[in-house]
């Protein structure tokens, strides 16, 4: 024998959504911890350079690398500017600093991908090539999507989806890029500057 | 609300500029012979402290105010 459930209409619809201050708490732990995540790979790369290469590195062009960096210094600091724009309802500023952070993840890239690449190391010289590809590559891929990200975000800017007041897509994207560029920070000196270099 | 905006665009200024004379430290770090990799280190930690503190605002993340 069987009990009938009946079905009672809810009296009134509930509202699930939390406050927008709340959303924003959430989005940004959840972000960090997504970062945290993903520090773990960088790390097990920075750490696979120091157990493979030790106190030793390959002959990389140190005039590119230095170059490279400060165009992804400058990239964070449009980045930055960029935020700082549309939290101040500044949209064309909001718009043009997006574009050129957008412009100098590309010149970054071609100058990794395009330039080092292209070098006397490849990605089958031994422990130097793998290295080195698996870092930069890594790196460069995690550029890539920053820039697809950007795009996205100055598209939907030009389009008026964000305010000073709602802008999470912004800050995202800006955490988002500085976070590659936070990266950089270590790979840089582990790449370029830190043992002595091995010739050959 | 100009001069909150100024203010802040000057932040980033500041920030970027002490980016840059850290990174050619490291540079010049680099070229002095045996020893450097712990300097180098820490010149990398204090660059990335910039970053996530004026940059990425990690501060927000235990902020007790709402909002951007």
């Amino acid at each position: 024998m069987s009990v009938a459930t009946p079905y009672v209409e809810p009296a009134h619809h509930e509202h699930h959504e939390l406050p927008y201050s709340e959303q924003l708490r959430n989005n940004r732990l959840g972000l960090w911890l997504f970062f945290t995540s993903e520090a773990f790979m960088f790390i097990g790369l920075l750490s696979s350079r120091f157990y493979l290469w030790g106190n030793t590195r390959p002959d990389l062009d140190q005039t590119l690398g230095l170059i490279v960096t400060s165009v992804l210094l400058v990239s964070s600091f449009f980045m930055n500017r960029a935020e700082t724009a549309i939290a101040h309802d500044d949209r064309p500023e909001f718009l043009r600093s997006l574009l050129i952070t957008a412009a100098l993840g590309i010149a970054f890239l071609v100058g990794v991908v395009g330039f080092e690449w292209q070098g006397h190391i490849g990605p089958s010289d031994g422990a130097y090539g793998a290295v080195l590809f698996g870092m930069t590559g890594m790196h460069a891929l995690h550029v890539v999507s920053g820039v697809i990200f950007i795009l996205i975000v100055w598209n939907n800017g030009r389009k008026g989806s964000f305010s000073a007041e709602r802008h999470w897509g912004v800050e995202a994207c800006a955490i988002w890029w500085h976070y590659v560029d936070l990266v950089w920070v270590f790979f840089y000196p582990a790449l370029y500057l830190m043992g002595h270099v091995v010739h050959g | 609300m100009e001069e909150k905006k100024k203010a802040a665009y000057r932040v980033g200024v500041i920030v970027l500029v002490v980016l840059f004379v850290l990174t050619i430290g490291e540079y010049f770090v680099a070229q002095i012979p045996g020893g450097v990799i712990s300097v180098l280190f820490i010149i990398a930690i204090a660059k990335s402290w910039a970053i996530m503190k004026y940059f990425m605002h990690i501060t927000s993340l235990w902020s007790e105010e709402g909002g951007h």
